[in-house]
């Protein structure tokens, strides 16, 4: 992992509110895996305190450069979207476990949810490279939402389109779509990332159909290197850190539904000191 | 010209005044790939108890305005297994080590103060006292100067070891906190751990943290961290460590005025792997530029 002063050679707003960068960095950018992040320093620091935000690896130029996509939602990534060309960003990166795949793979489905396709792009180049034959399936709620269709057009053996208020592609959510169709395609592994109840629904299929099914998963972080401990992700082996050993996890492994307390079973964990316990 | 940063806190002498906060650092693996640990003044692990621990349930951290609030939980893997591959790795860096401990009951305090009696490399113990003390109804050790006292004693019987008290800034007097703990055989004491915070999503009428409430850092609490060193610096004759929203240097010299001999950096190291070598160098910055020699020539200089 490095940390650079990488600059934005371009910026780009591809669909209302959605940002792409690219930044400079031939450390970053030659070590990246698919599916890996890089940890941010949005705005100045001297006029507000803000966390770093990490943002999935969406494309990397060998050697020199890498691209995240992002949407606005909240103060990190709208002080982000004000960064101007020949700015220099604080990265820390390449950071996480990626997705893992073979070149021995006949068949992989790349499935993205909205912003979901931010690590997927990066893979299906990888993928393209090592001759491995995947499909795609992207899901939005309208057409305009709908990202990165043409990119994984031109790489994917087949693209699939769903929105759910039918404006482009089949009329209903991309988990639908994905029941419809798996048992045709058959791929032997699923790569998701999208919502969390998307990323369970497949998660589920997949289960039901005995594909291998690895989702990227996203959770509030502080350091992103695996110091704090605060992003943790529940799963049915424990604790996991998001950041150091995900945000890449088989789908099978993950407590869905962790972050909502009600639905986790109490044996094991402490409530009771917990809730006093002020600190660290 | 040179300047002295060099400090002695309870008997341990630090070539700088400056160290993690615990549990913002690990064991300093993460960010000895940013920077030479070896040139903090100490090294301050994360919080161990007796038995392992799973921590609480995510989500655990929240930012808020200017700062953070987080419910790790004292996620750790015990005292064993810190013991055995923890201690060993940040030995190497041959800088003091301060090892900080909790516990739910005044036994396990004092049992794991026992365990770390004649273990290489320990240069100091650091008693977390923000834990609830479950046989007091869960009240923190560090809330009653009753309490207090009783668990800085039952360290202080079991060890020799220099001992450092972390206050909480949760109480309304930390100056009588703080007596009774130095009372109670203290070296020094470390102020302040976070401030009990809350915070809900307006969006989903939820709370921010699955635990609800979290404790706050980051620059927030600096103003607070900053009368409560000065307060205490009033109150007891034993070395502090200022703790709480530390950033910059700036913010380090204005601990060190108040009273602080040495300081601790938590949440900026999340924000900059190597904040706390800017904030030495920014410190031997401070004092050349002031034809100051000795970092010792501003502990406790504030004008009043």
């Amino acid at each position: 992992m490095f940390q650079v002063k990488a600059d934005v050679i371009s910026k780009e707003e591809i669909s209302p509110g959605v940002f792409n960068l690219t930044l400079i960095s031939p450390e970053i950018s030659r070590s990246a895996r698919p599916g890996q992040f890089v940890h941010v320093l949005c705005g100045d620091q001297n006029d507000r305190f803000l966390l770093r935000r990490p943002f999935s690896i969406h494309r990397v130029v060998p050697g020199r450069a890498f691209e995240i996509l992002f949407q606005v939602v909240g103060s990190g990534t709208d002080e982000l979207s004000r960064v101007k060309i020949h700015d220099a960003l604080d990265v820390i990166g390449p950071l996480g476990n990626g997705f893992k795949y073979s070149p021995e793979i006949k068949s992989a489905l790349l499935l993205a949810g909205g912003l979901g396709v931010a690590p997927l792009l990066f893979l299906a180049e990888e993928l393209t490279e090592n001759h491995v034959m995947f499909y795609a399936m992207l899901g939005a709620k309208t057409k305009t939402e709908l990202l990165r269709y043409i990119d994984f057009k031109r790489l994917a053996k087949k693209t699939f389109a769903a929105t759910e208020d039918g404006s482009f592609g089949h009329d209903g959510t991309v988990v639908a779509l994905l029941n419809r169709t798996v048992h045709q395609l058959r791929p032997q592994v699923i790569y998701a990332c999208g919502p969390e109840k998307m990323l369970q629904k497949i998660s589920e299929t997949a289960e039901d159909f005995g594909i291998d099914c690895q989702v990227s998963v996203e959770a509030k972080m502080a350091c992103g290197i695996g110091a704090c401990l605060g992003c943790t992700y529940a799963t049915k082996r424990g604790f996991r850190l998001t950041c150091k050993d995900g945000p890449v996890f088989n789908g099978r492994d993950i407590m869905w539904g962790g972050s909502d307390v009600e639905q986790l079973p109490l044996d094991g964990y402490d409530y009771e000191t917990a809730e006093i316990t002020d600190s660290d | 010209m040179s300047v002295n940063l060099s400090v002695t806190l309870a008997g341990i002498k630090l070539k700088n005044p400056v160290m993690p906060a615990s549990g913002t650092f690990g064991a300093g693996r993460e960010f000895s790939e940013f920077f030479d640990v070896g040139r903090l003044g100490a090294i301050v692990a994360k919080t161990v108890t007796l038995k392992p621990r799973e921590g609480n349930m995510p989500p655990r951290i929240c930012e808020t305005t200017s700062g953070m609030l987080n419910s790790i939980g004292l996620q750790n893997e015990g005292l064993e297994y810190f013991l055995k591959h923890d201690l060993p790795y940040m030995r190497k860096f041959k800088i003091p080590i301060i090892v900080n401990i909790a516990g739910n009951t005044l036994e396990e305090y004092a049992q794991i103060c026992r365990d770390l009696k004649g273990i290489e490399g320990v240069s100091a113990i650091e008693l977390n006292i923000s834990c609830p003390n479950i046989k007091a109804g869960g009240i923190a050790f560090g809330a009653s100067s009753r309490l207090a006292e009783q668990v800085t004693a039952a360290a202080r019987y079991n060890t020799d070891l220099p001992l450092i008290v972390k206050l909480t800034p949760n109480v309304y007097n930390i100056s009588k906190i703080a007596r009774a703990v130095v009372s109670a055989g203290a070296d020094a004491v470390s102020l302040i751990n976070t401030l009990v915070g809350m915070s809900i999503d307006i969006n989903t009428f939820k709370p921010q943290l699955a635990n609800y409430t979290g404790g706050l850092s980051g620059p927030a609490i600096k103003p607070v961290a900053v009368r409560m060193v000065w307060e205490v610096a009033q109150t007891v004759n034993v070395p502090i460590i200022g703790i709480g929203g530390i950033m910059t240097a700036e913010d380090a010299i204005e601990f060190f005025l108040a009273g602080a001999t040495a300081v601790a950096i938590g949440t900026a190291n999340f924000i900059n792997p190597t904040a706390m070598i800017d904030i030495i160098n920014g410190i031997e910055r401070f004092l050349s530029e002031r034809g100051l020699t000795d970092i010792r020539q501003l502990v406790g200089k504030v004008r009043l």
